[in-house]
């Protein structure tokens, strides 16, 4: 048996593993350099960066909840201009490949950054985070409105050609609404799902426990909203998609490619093992073989039951 | 932003082996482990992410109690369901952790006096402070807070090491009654303050350094999420022109010279002047 192939394509981004580090769990890589081998990553996705310097939000910025945690930092960075300048260069030599992340807070900031960031050799794909307030319409989400969300990815679409990456948020009514919007604005894959918006409350102190009132909540409590969100959205869309929600083990990893990931996305589960992304590869790996199974891309999407019985909806909450 | 791995030149993951576990009072455990490696690139102030066996939650953060010859131990309060499942490790277990992590005491000012201020389980982050300190001839005075006397836990090994320990406990059960700041306070001044406790304590620790114009260094208490600096979860604010800050714009709140600093990676020891809380 020859070992199965876990190389996966996003867009014309080809990576080793189908493992990608998410945003603001994994630092730029050298955090977890001694405590796991890079190159049995398929890419680090970086930490959001802004057009501006931000210094993030007030103290306490995450609290551990059941089955995950709920955060609020607030996207410090050190701002776009800084980052390609004296940041960015140390990436150069990771043994895998390097994602940039763009935040913003209005549909110009995204182009700005994304064009800047995408110029540079050491970034493969760009991620765009479309979980940021838009100041010019009121604090609106970006990631919450179809059409904001389209006008965001249009926007990058026209600085780069690199693949674009969109990260769809699981606060909304329709995601696979927003999901079709950003394949038809020109995205390559997409990111489902972002956290899920939470809070806690201090009992003692009868005040929130985040500074910042609510955060994202994240870790195995949130992956049976992301494993449905992944199944839908597959079904909406032809382009790939990076399912990211709570996945800690190979088990989890193979629920979101059988629901229709082409990738996944490892986060929270850092903070419990930094081994587990290296674990989750070569438990795949065997997975495959023992199935006799060539190619990871032969399992993408196959728990649509659509595809071979007559579905129909009878109401799941009731 | 500190220089790529700057201190974090020995850390890694090591799998490590319980060889006793001991319950020094209703809730306090003491593990002491094989950790060959990780044991002898420990220094003062230091601490690890213990890996819960489980795997069911985030990893922990606790200080390196001793570290000698190939072994550790680490001291911890049961708070929660993660020091929990660690409490429930015996001898033989296997536990595995992240570290040696974070910068910690600067012992090498050459201190003639020096107190160390511990309160509750921040005793755990000062043993191999003390240690340094009376190896290298200094006065080694500690105040060790506690709420009863059931939780003043290893004070002896203080003394048998060669430390003047003086106690303080909220109930007055041991030692003088009140916060143990009163008695840091009362006491002839030192020429260099090492502590950790709970925040407040530290920052009274702050104010009486400042009042006295002496050197404090404080290990911070937080929440952490990955412990290694990936996160930025675990912040403070610093100095603009402390060399613990980190060196980049977003670090800088607007106008002011404050910066964010990451309590694990910059710190958890911070010096008290520099700190903007």
């Amino acid at each position: 048996m020859v070992r199965p192939s876990l190389a996966v394509r996003l867009g014309s981004l080809e990576l080793a593993y189908p493992t990608l580090m998410g945003s603001g769990c994994y630092g730029s890589g050298a955090e977890y350099a001694p405590f796991a081998d890079l190159s049995k990553v398929g890419a680090i996705v970086l930490k959001s960066v802004t057009r501006a310097p931000r210094l993030g939000n007030a103290m306490p910025r995450l609290v551990h909840t059941p089955a995950g945690m709920l955060n609020a930092i607030g996207l410090q960075n050190p701002g776009i201009d800084w980052y390609l300048e004296r940041e960015l260069h140390k990436y150069a030599d990771r043994p895998c490949k390097i994602i940039g992340s763009v935040a913003g807070f209005s549909v110009d900031d995204y182009a700005f950054v994304c064009e800047r960031l995408a110029a540079r050799d050491e970034i493969a794909a760009v991620e765009l985070n479309v979980s940021c307030p838009n100041v010019d319409r009121e604090g609106a989400t970006f990631g919450c409105d179809a059409s904001l969300t389209a006008s965001v990815v249009r926007a990058a679409r026209a600085t780069t050609t690199k693949p674009l990456i969109v990260k769809l948020s699981p606060n909304v009514t329709d995601i696979t609404a927003v999901a079709r919007e950003a394949e038809d604005a020109g995205a390559d894959a997409l990111g489902v799902i972002n956290t899920v918006r939470g809070m806690a409350i201090d009992v003692e102190r009868w005040k929130p426990r985040l500074a910042n009132i609510s955060g994202g909540l994240s870790g195995p409590a949130i992956r049976p909203i992301a494993v449905l969100a992944v199944y839908e959205v597959a079904q909406a869309v032809k382009i790939p998609i990076v399912g990211q929600g709570g996945i800690e083990t190979v088990t989890d990893a193979l629920e979101f490619f059988l629901a229709g990931a082409a990738a996944v996305s490892i986060g929270t589960a850092n903070f419990t093992d930094p081994r587990i992304p290296q674990r989750i590869v070569e438990e795949l790996e065997t997975y495959l073989a023992r199935r006799n199974v060539a190619s990871l891309s032969e399992i993408v999407g196959k728990a649509n039951v659509a595809f071979s019985t007559p579905h129909q909806y009878e109401g799941d909450e009731g | 932003m500190p220089e790529e791995m700057a201190t974090t030149s020995h850390a890694g993951v090591y799998a490590t082996r319980v060889i006793e576990r001991r319950e020094l009072a209703k809730d306090v455990v003491l593990l002491r482990l094989d950790a060959p490696g990780l044991a002898e690139a420990t220094r003062p102030g230091q601490y690890v992410m213990a890996i819960p066996p489980s795997g069911e939650a985030a990893a922990t953060a606790l200080a390196i109690y001793e570290a000698e010859g190939k072994r550790i131990s680490l001291l911890f309060f049961i708070m929660g369901r993660r020091t929990q499942e660690l409490s429930a490790l015996g001898s033989g277990d296997c536990l595995s952790m992240l570290g040696p992590l974070g910068n910690g005491f600067d012992c090498s000012g050459d201190p003639r006096d020096a107190a160390i201020v511990a309160g509750g389980v921040g005793i755990a982050s000062v043993l191999l402070c003390a240690q340094a300190l009376l190896r290298a001839r200094a006065r080694v005075r500690l105040f060790y807070g506690a709420r009863t006397r059931e939780l003043v836990v290893d004070a002896q090994r203080f003394r048998d090491a060669g430390c003047d320990v003086i106690v303080t406990t909220d109930d007055g059960t041991l030692g003088m009654q009140g916060m143990v700041t009163d008695a840091l306070a009362l006491a002839p001044e030192p020429d260099m303050i090492f502590a950790c406790g709970p925040t407040p304590m530290l920052r009274s620790v702050a104010r009486i350094a400042a009042d006295r114009r002496v050197r404090a260094q404080l290990a911070l208490e937080e929440t952490f999420g990955c412990g290694v600096g990936a996160c930025w979860g675990c912040v403070v604010a610093l100095a603009g022109d402390s060399m613990q800050a980190p060196n980049f714009p977003g670090a800088a709140r607007g106008g002011s010279d404050i910066a964010y600093a990451r309590i694990c990676r910059e710190g958890p020891v911070f010096w008290a002047h520099e700190l903007r809380w």
